[in-house]
Protein backbone atom coordinates (compact mmCIF):
# COMPACT_ATOMS: atom_id res chain seq x y z
CA UNK A 1 0.00 0.00 0.00
CA UNK A 2 2.55 2.45 0.75
CA UNK A 3 3.91 2.39 -3.04
CA UNK A 4 0.91 2.86 -4.13
CA UNK A 5 0.45 6.00 -1.99
CA UNK A 6 3.94 7.12 -2.96
CA UNK A 7 2.67 6.82 -6.75
CA UNK A 8 -0.24 9.05 -6.30
CA UNK A 9 1.61 11.61 -4.40
CA UNK A 10 4.41 11.42 -7.09
CA UNK A 11 1.52 11.72 -9.87
CA UNK A 12 0.03 14.40 -7.29
CA UNK A 13 3.78 16.73 -7.37
CA UNK A 14 5.20 15.70 -10.60
CA UNK A 15 2.95 18.19 -12.26
CA UNK A 16 4.55 20.93 -10.98
CA UNK A 17 8.48 20.08 -10.43
CA UNK A 18 9.07 18.76 -13.91
CA UNK A 19 7.59 21.42 -16.21
CA UNK A 20 9.66 23.90 -13.82
CA UNK A 21 13.37 21.62 -13.93
CA UNK A 22 12.34 22.08 -17.58
CA UNK A 23 12.35 25.41 -17.69
CA UNK A 24 15.18 26.12 -15.78
CA UNK A 25 17.60 23.91 -17.51
CA UNK A 26 16.55 25.51 -20.57
CA UNK A 27 16.87 28.89 -19.45
CA UNK A 28 20.42 27.76 -18.14
CA UNK A 29 21.16 27.17 -21.62
CA UNK A 30 19.43 30.13 -23.14
CA UNK A 31 21.80 32.25 -20.78
CA UNK A 32 25.39 30.33 -21.75
CA UNK A 33 24.32 30.91 -25.65
CA UNK A 34 23.90 34.67 -24.95
CA UNK A 35 27.31 34.25 -22.63
CA UNK A 36 29.32 32.11 -24.88
CA UNK A 37 28.88 34.47 -28.31
CA UNK A 38 28.60 38.29 -26.54
CA UNK A 39 31.40 37.74 -23.63
CA UNK A 40 33.08 40.83 -24.49
CA UNK A 41 30.90 42.80 -26.45
CA UNK A 42 27.96 43.46 -24.63
CA UNK A 43 26.58 46.85 -23.90
CA UNK A 44 23.66 48.92 -24.38
CA UNK A 45 20.76 47.45 -26.09
CA UNK A 46 22.30 44.42 -26.83
CA UNK A 47 23.06 43.51 -23.41
CA UNK A 48 18.86 44.02 -22.86
CA UNK A 49 18.00 40.04 -24.03
CA UNK A 50 21.03 38.46 -22.20
CA UNK A 51 19.33 40.77 -18.34
CA UNK A 52 15.93 39.59 -19.10
CA UNK A 53 16.74 35.59 -19.79
CA UNK A 54 19.71 35.62 -16.52
CA UNK A 55 16.61 37.59 -14.05
CA UNK A 56 14.12 34.81 -15.40
CA UNK A 57 16.62 32.48 -14.46
CA UNK A 58 17.59 33.52 -11.06
CA UNK A 59 13.57 33.61 -10.93
CA UNK A 60 13.02 30.66 -11.78
CA UNK A 61 15.48 29.19 -9.20
CA UNK A 62 13.64 31.21 -6.30
CA UNK A 63 10.57 30.15 -7.37
CA UNK A 64 11.86 26.52 -7.50
CA UNK A 65 12.75 26.95 -3.45
CA UNK A 66 9.54 28.39 -2.50
CA UNK A 67 7.19 25.44 -4.38
CA UNK A 68 9.44 22.79 -2.82
CA UNK A 69 8.28 24.41 0.48
CA UNK A 70 4.88 25.35 -0.95
CA UNK A 71 4.49 21.90 -2.07
CA UNK A 72 5.23 20.28 0.98
CA UNK A 73 2.68 21.87 3.06
CA UNK A 74 0.22 21.96 0.79
CA UNK A 75 0.05 18.22 -0.01
CA UNK A 76 0.38 17.14 4.08
CA UNK A 77 -2.59 20.27 4.51
CA UNK A 78 -5.31 19.77 1.16
CA UNK A 79 -4.86 16.09 0.86
CA UNK A 80 -5.00 15.02 4.97
CA UNK A 81 -6.38 18.06 6.68
CA UNK A 82 -8.94 19.70 3.66
CA UNK A 83 -11.91 18.19 2.66
CA UNK A 84 -9.48 15.58 0.74
CA UNK A 85 -8.69 13.89 3.95
CA UNK A 86 -12.43 12.10 4.19
CA UNK A 87 -11.08 9.88 1.53
CA UNK A 88 -7.03 9.90 2.57
CA UNK A 89 -8.31 8.75 5.69
CA UNK A 90 -11.09 6.13 4.54
CA UNK A 91 -8.43 4.38 2.56
CA UNK A 92 -7.72 1.04 4.62
CA UNK A 93 -4.14 2.18 5.73
CA UNK A 94 -2.67 3.19 8.84
CA UNK A 95 -2.08 6.98 9.27
CA UNK A 96 1.44 6.30 9.47
CA UNK A 97 1.78 5.41 5.48
CA UNK A 98 0.30 8.68 4.37
CA UNK A 99 2.71 10.53 6.88
CA UNK A 100 5.61 7.80 5.07
CA UNK A 101 4.52 8.37 1.51
CA UNK A 102 4.76 11.89 1.61
CA UNK A 103 7.81 12.43 3.65
CA UNK A 104 9.65 9.90 1.48
CA UNK A 105 8.14 11.91 -1.75
CA UNK A 106 8.86 15.35 -0.42
CA UNK A 107 12.18 13.98 0.40
CA UNK A 108 13.24 13.27 -3.11
CA UNK A 109 11.86 16.37 -4.71
CA UNK A 110 14.27 18.22 -2.41
CA UNK A 111 17.19 16.15 -3.67
CA UNK A 112 16.12 16.06 -7.28
CA UNK A 113 15.74 19.97 -7.05
CA UNK A 114 18.80 20.23 -5.47
CA UNK A 115 20.62 18.23 -8.15
CA UNK A 116 18.53 20.35 -10.91
CA UNK A 117 19.69 23.64 -9.53
CA UNK A 118 23.16 22.64 -9.08
CA UNK A 119 23.36 20.91 -12.86
CA UNK A 120 22.12 24.00 -14.11
CA UNK A 121 24.74 26.30 -12.24
CA UNK A 122 27.35 23.78 -13.64
CA UNK A 123 25.94 23.95 -17.21
CA UNK A 124 25.84 28.06 -17.22
CA UNK A 125 29.65 28.64 -15.47
CA UNK A 126 31.09 25.72 -17.18
CA UNK A 127 33.43 27.06 -20.53
CA UNK A 128 36.72 25.87 -21.97
CA UNK A 129 38.23 28.57 -19.49
CA UNK A 130 37.70 26.96 -16.29
CA UNK A 131 37.10 23.17 -17.22
CA UNK A 132 40.43 23.11 -16.19
CA UNK A 133 39.84 24.46 -12.81
CA UNK A 134 36.73 22.18 -12.49
CA UNK A 135 38.91 19.23 -13.74
CA UNK A 136 42.13 20.23 -11.10
CA UNK A 137 39.22 20.55 -8.37
CA UNK A 138 38.13 16.87 -9.19
CA UNK A 139 41.39 15.74 -8.94
CA UNK A 140 42.37 17.63 -5.47
CA UNK A 141 38.80 16.08 -4.30
CA UNK A 142 41.15 12.39 -5.49
CA UNK A 143 43.51 13.38 -3.72
CA UNK A 144 42.22 13.80 -0.14
CA UNK A 145 40.19 10.08 -0.62
CA UNK A 146 43.65 8.60 -1.24
CA UNK A 147 45.18 10.34 1.23
CA UNK A 148 42.55 9.83 3.95
CA UNK A 149 41.07 6.96 2.42
CA UNK A 150 38.49 5.48 4.66
CA UNK A 151 38.13 8.16 6.96
CA UNK A 152 37.59 10.65 3.65
CA UNK A 153 34.46 7.75 2.40
CA UNK A 154 33.29 8.11 5.68
CA UNK A 155 33.33 11.49 6.24
CA UNK A 156 31.28 11.99 2.70
CA UNK A 157 28.63 9.21 4.00
CA UNK A 158 28.23 11.47 7.15
CA UNK A 159 27.89 14.30 4.92
CA UNK A 160 25.16 12.72 3.00
CA UNK A 161 23.27 11.29 5.72
CA UNK A 162 23.59 14.43 7.53
CA UNK A 163 21.41 16.21 4.80
CA UNK A 164 19.22 13.56 3.81
CA UNK A 165 18.20 13.54 7.95
CA UNK A 166 18.24 17.08 8.23
CA UNK A 167 15.90 17.67 5.28
CA UNK A 168 13.64 14.61 6.99
CA UNK A 169 13.39 16.55 9.98
CA UNK A 170 12.45 20.19 8.67
CA UNK A 171 9.92 18.02 6.79
CA UNK A 172 8.39 15.97 9.67
CA UNK A 173 8.39 19.76 11.58
CA UNK A 174 6.31 21.06 8.91
CA UNK A 175 3.89 18.31 9.54
CA UNK A 176 4.06 18.58 13.15
CA UNK A 177 3.14 22.31 12.75
CA UNK A 178 0.24 21.76 10.19
CA UNK A 179 -1.48 19.29 12.86
CA UNK A 180 -1.49 21.84 15.43
CA UNK A 181 -2.54 24.71 13.64
CA UNK A 182 -5.21 22.55 12.13
CA UNK A 183 -6.47 22.39 15.57
CA UNK A 184 -6.99 26.38 15.41
CA UNK A 185 -10.22 26.88 14.18
CA UNK A 186 -9.63 30.52 12.52
CA UNK A 187 -6.23 31.26 12.71
CA UNK A 188 -4.34 27.97 11.01
CA UNK A 189 -1.78 29.20 9.22
CA UNK A 190 -0.97 31.63 12.33
CA UNK A 191 -1.40 29.06 14.63
CA UNK A 192 0.82 26.62 12.37
CA UNK A 193 3.87 29.20 11.85
CA UNK A 194 3.81 29.98 15.48
CA UNK A 195 4.14 25.77 16.22
CA UNK A 196 7.14 25.57 14.01
CA UNK A 197 8.84 28.42 15.41
CA UNK A 198 8.01 26.97 18.71
CA UNK A 199 9.37 23.54 17.85
CA UNK A 200 12.44 25.27 17.14
CA UNK A 201 12.85 26.95 19.98
CA UNK A 202 12.08 23.86 22.07
CA UNK A 203 14.60 22.06 19.90
CA UNK A 204 17.43 24.45 20.69
CA UNK A 205 16.72 24.53 24.45
CA UNK A 206 16.97 21.02 24.87
CA UNK A 207 20.35 20.39 22.21
CA UNK A 208 22.15 23.63 24.02
CA UNK A 209 21.31 21.65 27.82
CA UNK A 210 22.73 18.45 26.33
CA UNK A 211 26.12 20.45 24.90
CA UNK A 212 26.46 21.89 27.95
CA UNK A 213 26.23 18.73 30.12
CA UNK A 214 29.33 17.51 27.89
CA UNK A 215 32.33 18.96 27.48
CA UNK A 216 30.60 22.18 26.14
CA UNK A 217 33.84 22.57 23.70
CA UNK A 218 31.99 23.34 20.51
CA UNK A 219 30.23 27.05 22.79
CA UNK A 220 33.74 28.41 22.50
CA UNK A 221 35.22 29.40 18.87
CA UNK A 222 38.55 30.12 20.55
CA UNK A 223 38.72 26.95 22.66
CA UNK A 224 37.80 25.09 19.76
CA UNK A 225 40.60 27.03 17.38
CA UNK A 226 43.33 26.19 20.36
CA UNK A 227 41.86 22.42 20.63
CA UNK A 228 42.32 21.73 16.72
CA UNK A 229 46.28 23.48 16.59
CA UNK A 230 47.66 21.01 18.38
CA UNK A 231 45.91 18.05 16.77
CA UNK A 232 47.21 16.09 13.25
CA UNK A 233 45.45 15.98 10.41
CA UNK A 234 43.97 13.38 10.47
CA UNK A 235 42.63 13.43 14.45
CA UNK A 236 41.44 16.65 13.42
CA UNK A 237 39.26 14.73 11.08
CA UNK A 238 37.79 12.05 13.69
CA UNK A 239 36.59 15.21 15.66
CA UNK A 240 34.99 16.86 13.47
CA UNK A 241 33.32 13.33 12.24
CA UNK A 242 31.96 12.77 15.62
CA UNK A 243 30.64 16.37 15.26
CA UNK A 244 28.85 15.83 12.33
CA UNK A 245 27.70 12.26 14.21
CA UNK A 246 26.08 14.56 17.02
CA UNK A 247 24.33 16.72 14.27
CA UNK A 248 22.81 13.81 12.42
CA UNK A 249 21.93 12.34 16.24
CA UNK A 250 20.49 15.32 17.04
CA UNK A 251 18.16 15.71 13.52
CA UNK A 252 16.98 12.12 13.73
CA UNK A 253 15.95 12.02 17.28
CA UNK A 254 13.93 15.39 16.98
CA UNK A 255 12.73 13.95 14.00
CA UNK A 256 11.66 10.70 15.21
CA UNK A 257 9.68 12.98 17.67
CA UNK A 258 7.97 15.12 15.51
CA UNK A 259 6.47 11.58 13.03
CA UNK A 260 5.43 10.27 16.66
CA UNK A 261 3.97 13.53 16.97
CA UNK A 262 2.09 13.83 13.61
CA UNK A 263 1.40 10.33 13.87
CA UNK A 264 -0.83 10.59 17.09
CA UNK A 265 -2.54 13.67 16.53
CA UNK A 266 -3.75 12.22 13.07
CA UNK A 267 -4.73 8.84 14.90
CA UNK A 268 -5.73 10.11 18.34
CA UNK A 269 -7.06 14.24 17.65
CA UNK A 270 -8.61 13.60 14.12
CA UNK A 271 -10.97 16.13 13.22
CA UNK A 272 -12.32 16.90 10.00
CA UNK A 273 -14.36 20.21 9.11
CA UNK B 1 -29.27 -11.64 14.71
CA UNK B 2 -25.81 -10.52 13.80
CA UNK B 3 -25.04 -6.90 13.20
CA UNK B 4 -23.13 -4.33 11.40
CA UNK B 5 -22.95 -1.84 13.57
CA UNK B 6 -23.13 -2.29 17.29
CA UNK B 7 -22.82 1.06 19.47
CA UNK B 8 -22.05 0.79 23.59
CA UNK B 9 -22.54 3.80 25.92
CA UNK B 10 -20.71 5.96 22.55
CA UNK B 11 -19.90 9.21 23.70
CA UNK B 12 -18.18 11.91 21.46
CA UNK B 13 -17.03 15.33 23.21
CA UNK B 14 -15.81 18.21 21.54
CA UNK B 15 -14.12 21.07 23.57
CA UNK B 16 -17.04 22.75 24.53
CA UNK B 17 -20.04 20.39 23.45
CA UNK B 18 -21.39 17.04 23.95
CA UNK B 19 -22.34 15.67 20.53
CA UNK B 20 -22.94 11.93 21.72
CA UNK B 21 -24.14 11.34 24.96
CA UNK B 22 -23.79 7.52 26.18
CA UNK B 23 -25.47 6.42 23.05
CA UNK B 24 -26.66 2.65 22.67
CA UNK B 25 -27.17 1.48 19.31
CA UNK B 26 -27.44 -1.92 17.51
CA UNK B 27 -28.29 -2.29 13.64
CA UNK B 28 -29.16 -5.49 11.79
CA UNK B 29 -27.24 -6.90 8.95
CA UNK B 30 -28.90 -6.50 5.64
CA UNK B 31 -31.44 -3.55 6.02
CA UNK B 32 -31.62 -0.15 4.55
CA UNK B 33 -31.29 2.25 8.00
CA UNK B 34 -32.18 5.93 7.60
CA UNK B 35 -30.30 8.05 10.38
CA UNK B 36 -32.79 10.96 10.95
CA UNK B 37 -32.59 14.45 12.87
CA UNK B 38 -32.16 17.87 12.30
CA UNK B 39 -29.10 19.41 12.01
CA UNK B 40 -26.40 19.60 15.04
CA UNK B 41 -28.06 16.11 16.13
CA UNK B 42 -24.95 14.15 15.97
CA UNK B 43 -25.68 12.44 12.51
CA UNK B 44 -22.11 13.30 11.24
CA UNK B 45 -20.32 12.75 14.27
CA UNK B 46 -21.99 8.99 14.42
CA UNK B 47 -21.04 8.42 10.69
CA UNK B 48 -17.25 9.81 11.50
CA UNK B 49 -17.12 7.29 14.68
CA UNK B 50 -18.12 4.91 12.25
CA UNK B 51 -15.97 5.66 9.44
CA UNK B 52 -12.51 6.39 11.88
CA UNK B 53 -12.41 10.02 11.05
CA UNK B 54 -12.89 10.30 15.12
CA UNK B 55 -12.01 8.66 17.82
CA UNK B 56 -14.72 8.05 20.48
CA UNK B 57 -13.94 9.78 23.81
CA UNK B 58 -15.05 6.94 25.72
CA UNK B 59 -17.66 3.67 25.09
CA UNK B 60 -17.35 1.60 22.29
CA UNK B 61 -18.08 0.75 18.64
CA UNK B 62 -18.07 -2.00 16.20
CA UNK B 63 -18.67 -2.69 12.43
CA UNK B 64 -19.00 -5.99 11.85
CA UNK B 65 -17.47 -6.82 14.90
CA UNK B 66 -14.38 -4.82 14.23
CA UNK B 67 -13.27 -1.68 15.92
CA UNK B 68 -12.96 1.40 13.51
CA UNK B 69 -9.47 0.50 12.00
CA UNK B 70 -7.81 -0.29 8.59
CA UNK B 71 -9.97 -3.65 8.44
CA UNK B 72 -12.87 -1.80 8.86
CA UNK B 73 -11.88 0.68 6.37
CA UNK B 74 -11.55 -2.24 3.88
CA UNK B 75 -15.78 -3.54 4.58
CA UNK B 76 -17.25 0.29 4.57
CA UNK B 77 -18.15 2.45 1.07
CA UNK B 78 -18.14 5.88 2.83
CA UNK B 79 -19.87 9.28 1.16
CA UNK B 80 -19.40 11.90 3.34
CA UNK B 81 -21.41 15.16 2.84
CA UNK B 82 -18.99 17.04 1.13
CA UNK B 83 -16.64 16.45 -2.36
CA UNK B 84 -13.51 14.67 -1.41
CA UNK B 85 -12.04 13.96 -5.25
CA UNK B 86 -8.68 15.16 -5.76
CA UNK B 87 -9.30 17.93 -8.13
CA UNK B 88 -5.92 17.77 -10.20
CA UNK B 89 -7.43 13.68 -11.33
CA UNK B 90 -9.72 12.87 -14.38
CA UNK B 91 -12.99 10.42 -13.68
CA UNK B 92 -10.67 7.52 -14.81
CA UNK B 93 -7.72 8.12 -12.74
CA UNK B 94 -9.98 8.46 -9.75
CA UNK B 95 -11.79 4.72 -11.01
CA UNK B 96 -8.08 3.83 -11.08
CA UNK B 97 -7.34 5.07 -7.66
CA UNK B 98 -10.56 2.91 -6.07
CA UNK B 99 -9.40 -0.06 -7.69
CA UNK B 100 -5.74 0.74 -6.30
CA UNK B 101 -6.64 0.94 -2.62
CA UNK B 102 -10.06 -1.44 -2.59
CA UNK B 103 -10.38 -4.51 -3.53
CA UNK B 104 -13.81 -4.87 -3.58
CA UNK B 105 -14.30 -1.95 -5.98
CA UNK B 106 -15.86 -3.31 -9.40
CA UNK B 107 -14.72 -1.18 -11.89
CA UNK B 108 -16.62 -2.51 -14.73
CA UNK B 109 -19.83 -1.53 -12.67
CA UNK B 110 -18.48 2.37 -12.19
CA UNK B 111 -17.66 2.53 -16.18
CA UNK B 112 -20.86 1.53 -16.64
CA UNK B 113 -23.07 3.68 -14.37
CA UNK B 114 -20.79 7.09 -15.81
CA UNK B 115 -21.86 5.81 -19.29
CA UNK B 116 -25.86 5.41 -18.06
CA UNK B 117 -25.71 9.20 -16.29
CA UNK B 118 -23.55 10.66 -19.20
CA UNK B 119 -19.64 11.30 -17.73
CA UNK B 120 -17.38 11.48 -19.61
CA UNK B 121 -14.37 9.35 -17.92
CA UNK B 122 -11.98 11.75 -19.50
CA UNK B 123 -13.57 15.02 -17.90
CA UNK B 124 -11.02 16.23 -15.35
CA UNK B 125 -13.05 17.07 -12.04
CA UNK B 126 -11.57 20.54 -11.73
CA UNK B 127 -13.76 21.28 -14.70
CA UNK B 128 -17.35 19.36 -13.41
CA UNK B 129 -20.29 21.20 -11.59
CA UNK B 130 -20.58 20.42 -8.13
CA UNK B 131 -23.88 18.22 -9.04
CA UNK B 132 -21.57 15.78 -11.37
CA UNK B 133 -18.64 15.88 -8.66
CA UNK B 134 -21.73 14.41 -6.38
CA UNK B 135 -22.92 11.88 -8.79
CA UNK B 136 -19.18 10.90 -9.88
CA UNK B 137 -18.63 10.55 -5.77
CA UNK B 138 -22.05 8.31 -5.80
CA UNK B 139 -20.81 6.36 -8.64
CA UNK B 140 -17.11 5.40 -6.94
CA UNK B 141 -18.71 5.01 -3.34
CA UNK B 142 -21.31 2.37 -4.96
CA UNK B 143 -19.29 0.76 -7.28
CA UNK B 144 -17.78 -1.29 -4.11
CA UNK B 145 -18.81 -4.37 -3.18
CA UNK B 146 -18.75 -3.03 0.54
CA UNK B 147 -20.59 -5.07 3.15
CA UNK B 148 -22.04 -1.42 4.63
CA UNK B 149 -22.57 1.20 3.00
CA UNK B 150 -22.68 4.89 4.79
CA UNK B 151 -24.07 7.41 2.92
CA UNK B 152 -24.21 11.42 4.25
CA UNK B 153 -26.63 13.55 3.00
CA UNK B 154 -26.66 11.78 -0.33
CA UNK B 155 -29.42 13.57 -1.98
CA UNK B 156 -29.02 16.60 -0.33
CA UNK B 157 -27.22 18.67 -3.12
CA UNK B 158 -29.17 17.84 -5.79
CA UNK B 159 -32.49 18.30 -7.52
CA UNK B 160 -35.50 16.65 -6.72
CA UNK B 161 -35.54 15.49 -10.44
CA UNK B 162 -32.50 13.43 -10.20
CA UNK B 163 -33.25 12.55 -6.47
CA UNK B 164 -35.11 9.40 -7.78
CA UNK B 165 -32.42 8.81 -10.09
CA UNK B 166 -29.63 8.46 -7.59
CA UNK B 167 -32.10 6.72 -4.77
CA UNK B 168 -32.48 3.79 -7.84
CA UNK B 169 -28.62 3.81 -8.35
CA UNK B 170 -28.59 3.31 -4.45
CA UNK B 171 -30.86 0.40 -4.22
CA UNK B 172 -29.54 -1.19 -7.83
CA UNK B 173 -26.19 -1.45 -6.89
CA UNK B 174 -25.46 -1.91 -2.92
CA UNK B 175 -24.42 -5.57 -2.90
CA UNK B 176 -27.24 -8.35 -1.81
CA UNK B 177 -26.60 -8.85 1.96
CA UNK B 178 -24.98 -5.56 2.47
CA UNK B 179 -26.35 -3.03 4.91
CA UNK B 180 -26.78 0.78 4.09
CA UNK B 181 -27.00 3.73 6.70
CA UNK B 182 -28.52 7.01 5.03
CA UNK B 183 -28.31 9.95 6.97
CA UNK B 184 -30.63 12.84 5.53
CA UNK B 185 -33.33 14.93 6.50
CA UNK B 186 -35.32 15.03 3.46
CA UNK B 187 -37.23 12.22 4.81
CA UNK B 188 -39.90 12.03 2.43
CA UNK B 189 -37.48 11.26 -0.39
CA UNK B 190 -36.10 8.11 1.19
CA UNK B 191 -38.76 6.89 3.32
CA UNK B 192 -39.91 4.37 0.44
CA UNK B 193 -36.56 3.02 0.69
CA UNK B 194 -35.94 2.84 4.21
CA UNK B 195 -36.34 -0.90 6.40
CA UNK B 196 -35.82 0.91 9.69
CA UNK B 197 -35.41 4.15 11.31
CA UNK B 198 -32.95 5.77 13.87
CA UNK B 199 -34.18 9.18 14.89
CA UNK B 200 -31.49 11.33 16.93
CA UNK B 201 -31.33 14.34 18.60
CA UNK B 202 -29.19 16.72 20.74
CA UNK B 203 -26.44 13.48 20.92
CA UNK B 204 -29.58 11.07 21.93
CA UNK B 205 -31.15 8.08 20.48
CA UNK B 206 -34.43 8.96 20.20
CA UNK B 207 -36.22 6.43 18.80
CA UNK B 208 -35.36 3.31 17.06
CA UNK B 209 -37.82 1.39 15.19
CA UNK B 210 -38.50 -0.54 12.03
CA UNK B 211 -40.79 1.24 9.60
CA UNK B 212 -43.40 -1.19 9.00
CA UNK B 213 -44.23 -0.73 13.19
CA UNK B 214 -44.33 2.84 12.58
CA UNK B 215 -47.14 2.80 9.25
CA UNK B 216 -49.16 -0.06 11.20
CA UNK B 217 -49.11 1.02 15.13
CA UNK B 218 -48.56 4.59 14.68
CA UNK B 219 -50.38 4.47 11.66
CA UNK B 220 -48.26 7.54 10.07
CA UNK B 221 -45.34 8.03 7.87
CA UNK B 222 -41.75 8.60 8.77
CA UNK B 223 -42.37 11.81 7.50
CA UNK B 224 -45.14 13.18 9.85
CA UNK B 225 -43.52 11.16 13.10
CA UNK B 226 -40.23 13.06 12.01
CA UNK B 227 -42.41 16.39 12.17
CA UNK B 228 -44.17 15.08 15.35
CA UNK B 229 -41.05 14.01 17.70
CA UNK B 230 -39.01 17.20 16.64
CA UNK B 231 -41.50 19.64 16.56
CA UNK B 232 -40.03 23.11 17.56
Amino acid sequence: MLSKLMKYEIEATQRIFLPLYGLILIFALINKVFLKFNMNNMSGISAVPFGITIVVYCLLIAALMVMTLVVTIQRFYKNLLGDEGYLSFTLPVPAHSHIDSKMIIALMWNIVSLFVSLLSVFLLAINENNISNFSQFCMEIGTFFSQYGAAAYLLLLELIVLLVVSVLQVILQIYAATTVGNLSGKHKLLTGIGAYIGFGVIQQIITSILMNFGHGLTNNWVDLNRFFTGLTDLQALRYVMWGIFGLIVNAAVFGAAFYFFTNWMLTKKLNLE
Amino acid sequence: MDSILECRNLTKYYPGCLALNSINLSIPKGQIVGLLGPNGSGKTTLIKLINGLLVPTSGELLVNGLKPGVESKKIISYLPERTYLNDWMNVQNMIDYFGDFYENFNKAKAYDMLQRLHINPNNRLKTMSKGTKEKVQLILVMSREAELYVLDEPIGGVDPAARDYILETIIGNYSENASLIISTHLIEDVEKILDGVVFINMGNIVLTSTVDDIREKENKSVDALFREVFKC
